[in-house]
């Protein structure tokens, strides 16, 4: 893979960056789900999606500004706390990146999904630990949120990944041949 | 309610004052920098006195600024349920982990110290002291002096090899995009409503088809903008952008005496927040 | 066409953004009356309100004063069943094509009926009617992929989408901006037959003054959030004073015979159909040869 950033990484860290932002501030980024918290976000999307097509610097950048964004549009004390907003998205385009790259060899498919389940995890993990290292948080608390949101959370963002990058990448049609109508019953 | 899909109201980024004020003049990449020691001051800072200091240093900066203080109030009000209720949490279950502290209270599980009464006081003026300062950073600061005082503020970067000036435009393509895309998901709500989609159907446990329902919206949202995307990246090669080249800026850089003096005045300031032994 | 009133508008007003410094009044004043089985255009400059005052007819946004009553049915009421609205009134955006999100073209189309909850029996019915009407071969096209085709046939597959819902009312915003000429015209040709075979009522946005000759029966005139005048395309088309009242502008057509008027040639502006003008041109052009000739024999 190029190294550094090309006209492309920078439109497309861009592009996809504002996105990450207006899932951020409009009701958008939340699906209703049963969590504790009622929802699960998929405003780190893009930095996996980044990171999955343009490689991890992109994907690095694309999370800098999902969590300076969450920062600064913070409604909750814990994310008015940089080290707990921004630090732990630096990572969630960065690891997707690598998650991708390993599995890509093996099938395209799962290594998009992959990509998608540990992107989340590795946000749900790391922005937990920082709140708990910073005292915001227990570690059996952090603990249950961990399991009861991030689970769901990343079940999410896996078929939200995949649905997106493969409409993307135009190779959906090679999962399904057949539309959900075609057959005569 | 008048219509059902004003998504672009709803969108305050890039909300700008502009009175003129002293603080609006001050350079921006220094009022950033400044910005980001006080904030880590604010964070470090767990006295009472400390943070009485710094909350009434937040509020007198919105009327340096000649800014009315209901912007910034309005964005703690929708913040206090949260407060609340962490409050509360760290109330009820913080007490153990800070041990040999004077007790107040003890029932069951709940063990209530001193400490804890503190962190729980201590962090709820933090969180609003840090509302109060970044509105005031953002208000009294127009976007694209922002993204300039960004790039300024990288600049020293250049000689690790970090890409300043690209960096710089991302953030200006992100921040330039989000009210294209916000009228773009208005667009698509309002077009897949009109064939029937629904959003937040389904029981509240069938986690795959909720997260299916918003497809209609999120997966032609984003093909649009890698479209968009296509298309500037065309028209930037078409011009000959390459990437790490020398540039020059039509603008002119300047720092005066009162620039350097904000920084030094805040960092001095925050020194003295942190490090200062206040009795309470 | 009957005489039966299936939409009525009555002063409506509509402020985007109300009560904040960006407010915006886009309509000020709305009086439109549409009958069963009609064909109505709507033109008017950019920024006039039309896209505004469309997106009143299925409830996607609420009248802020004056009264809609689509099939006998006040939408002011705030108990209106928008699901069932929007089911009766299909409502087409402009770029449609941009919001096709399934793999298979099949699949697209049948995404409304599916979230009517109809068994897949008529869905597939309901599909295999759309997207005939709209000229995508059902057993050809129904498993090919999105992405593949071009844009006028992902225009086609957006209008087939919403024709799925079988509307009693479609309404088409600009249904032929940025089309070329062929896939313009076998569009239009469709709209035509869904509005005059299928009974369908149509209401469509439009730039083009030959297409909404070809189209509409009537044609209301939009400017600064009011309707100025309407009329049919005869009426309005061939006379001058109103084209020029209210900068409608000329179709080509009527264009070429006000010249030949003022030149001095008796011509007849209500038959501007290009057929017509061309017969008018024609007529025109032999009593001139003749008189040549006569000159010539003398
Ligand atoms: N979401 C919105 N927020 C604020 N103002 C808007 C919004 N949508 C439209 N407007 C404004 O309302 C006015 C009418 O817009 P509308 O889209 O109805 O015009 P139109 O007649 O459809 O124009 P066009 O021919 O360009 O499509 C315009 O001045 C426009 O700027
Ligand atoms: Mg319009």
């Amino acid at each position: 893979m190029e190294k550094g950033l090309s006209v492309r990484r920078i439109v497309i860290a861009g592009v996809l960056g504002a996105i990450a932002i207006l899932l951020g501030v409009s009701r958008l980024g939340y699906i209703p789900v049963p969590t504790p918290a009622g929802n699960a976000t998929i405003m780190h999307v893009p930095a996996i999606i980044g990171g999955i097509i343009e490689g991890p610097i992109v994907g690095l950048i694309i999370g800098l500004i999902f969590g300076v964004s969450s920062f600064l549009d913070a409604t909750v004390p814990l994310f008015k706390d940089p080290l707990v907003s921004i630090f732990p998205r630096l990572f969630i385009g960065v690891i997707a990146f690598f998650v991708y790259f390993g599995f890509k060899r093996f099938n395209e498919y799962v290594a998009i999904g992959a990509a998608g389940f540990v992107g989340s995890m590795t946000n749900t993990i790391l922005v937990l630990g920082m709140a708990v290292i910073r005292g915001y948080f227990t570690l059996s608390v952090a603990l249950g949120v961990a399991i009861a949101n991030g689970i769901p959370e990343a079940i999410v963002a896996l078929i939200v990944t995949l649905a997106i990058v493969t409409s993307w990448k135009k190779i959906g049609g090679s999962i399904k041949k057949k539309s959900k109508i075609s057959e005569d019953i | 309610m008048t219509s059902r899909f004003e998504l672009t109201r709803n969108i305050t980024i890039g909300q700008y004052i502009p009175t003129g004020s002293v603080i609006h003049q001050f350079e921006a990449s220094l009022k950033l920098l400044s910005f980001a020691i006080l904030v880590v001051g604010i964070a470090i800072c767990s006295s009472y006195t400390g943070n009485l200091i710094l909350l009434a240093f937040s509020i007198a900066l919105f009327g340096i600024a000649r800014i009315p203080i209901h912007y910034g109030i309005s964005g703690i009000k929708p913040a206090l349920p949260f407060m609340i209720i962490l409050s509360l949490m760290q109330l009820l279950f913080y007490g153990q982990a800070a041990q040999g502290e004077t007790t107040l209270f003890q029932f069951g599980f709940i063990l209530i110290t001193t400490s804890s009464v503190q962190l729980v006081i201590v962090s709820a003026m933090r969180f609003i002291e840090i509302i109060l300062v970044s509105s005031v950073l953002t208000l009294s600061t127009s976007t694209t002096e922002m993204t300039h005082g960004l790039e300024h503020l990288l600049k020293p970067l250049k000689y690790i090899k970090f890409p300043v000036y690209e960096f710089s435009l991302i953030i200006t393509i992100a921040i330039r995009f989000v009210p294209t895309f916000a009228m773009e998901m208005e667009k698509l709500m309002k077009a897949q409503a009109s064939r029937g989609a629904e959003f937040g159907t389904g029981k509240w446990w069938q986690i795959v088809r909720k997260t299916k329902d918003t497809f209609p919206l999120i997966i032609p949202l984003f093909s649009s903008a890698m479209e968009r995307a296509e298309d500037l990246i065309l028209a930037m090669e078409s011009r000959c952008y390459t990437p790490g080249l020398k540039r020059t800026s039509y603008r002119q850089y300047k720092i005066a005496l009162r620039d350097f003096l904000l920084l030094i005045i805040t960092t001095l300031f925050s020194i003295f927040i942190v490090f200062y032994k206040f009795t309470y | 066409m009957s005489e039966e009133k299936i939409i009525e508008i009555k002063n409506l007003e509509y402020i985007y953004m109300q009560h904040t410094p960006l407010e915006h009044q886009a309509l000020s004043g709305i009086n439109m009356e549409v009958n069963r089985g009609e064909c109505i255009a709507i033109i008017g400059h950019t920024g006039s309100g039309k896209s505004t005052l469309i997106q009143h007819l299925n409830g996607l946004m609420q009248p802020q004063k004056g009264k809609i009553i689509v099939d006998g049915e006040d939408l002011s009421d705030s108990n209106v069943d928008l699901k069932a609205l929007r089911r009766k009134v299909g409502l087409v955006f402009q770029n449609p094509e941009s919001q096709i999100f399934e793999h298979l073209i099949g699949d697209e189309v049948a995404y409304g009926p599916f979230k009517l909850g109809l068994p897949l029996n008529e869905v597939r019915k309901r599909v295999k009617w759309a997207m005939e009407m709209v000229g995508l071969s059902f057993n050809e096209m129904k498993d090919r992929p999105t992405y593949a085709l071009s844009g006028g046939q992902k225009r086609k597959v957006a209008l087939a989408g919403v024709l799925a819902l079988k509307p009693e009312i479609l309404v088409l915003d600009e249904p032929t901006a940025g089309l070329d000429p062929y896939s313009k015209n076998e569009l239009l040709e469709k709209i035509k037959k869904l509005n005059r075979e299928e009974k369908i009522t149509v209401i469509f946005i439009s730039h083009n003054l030959e297409e909404v000759s070809f189209l509409a029966h009537r044609l209301y005139v939009l400017a600064n959030g009011k309707n100025l005048v309407d009329g049919t395309p005869n009426d309005l088309f061939s006379n001058k004073e109103i084209l020029e009242k209210y900068k409608i502008g000329t179709p080509d057509s009527v264009d070429i015979l006000y010249k030949l008027k003022d030149a001095g040639f008796s011509i007849n502006p209500r038959l501007f159909d290009v057929s017509c003008v061309a017969a008018q041109i024609f007529s025109i052009l032999s009593t001139y040869q003749r008189r040549v000739t006569d000159d010539i024999s003398v």
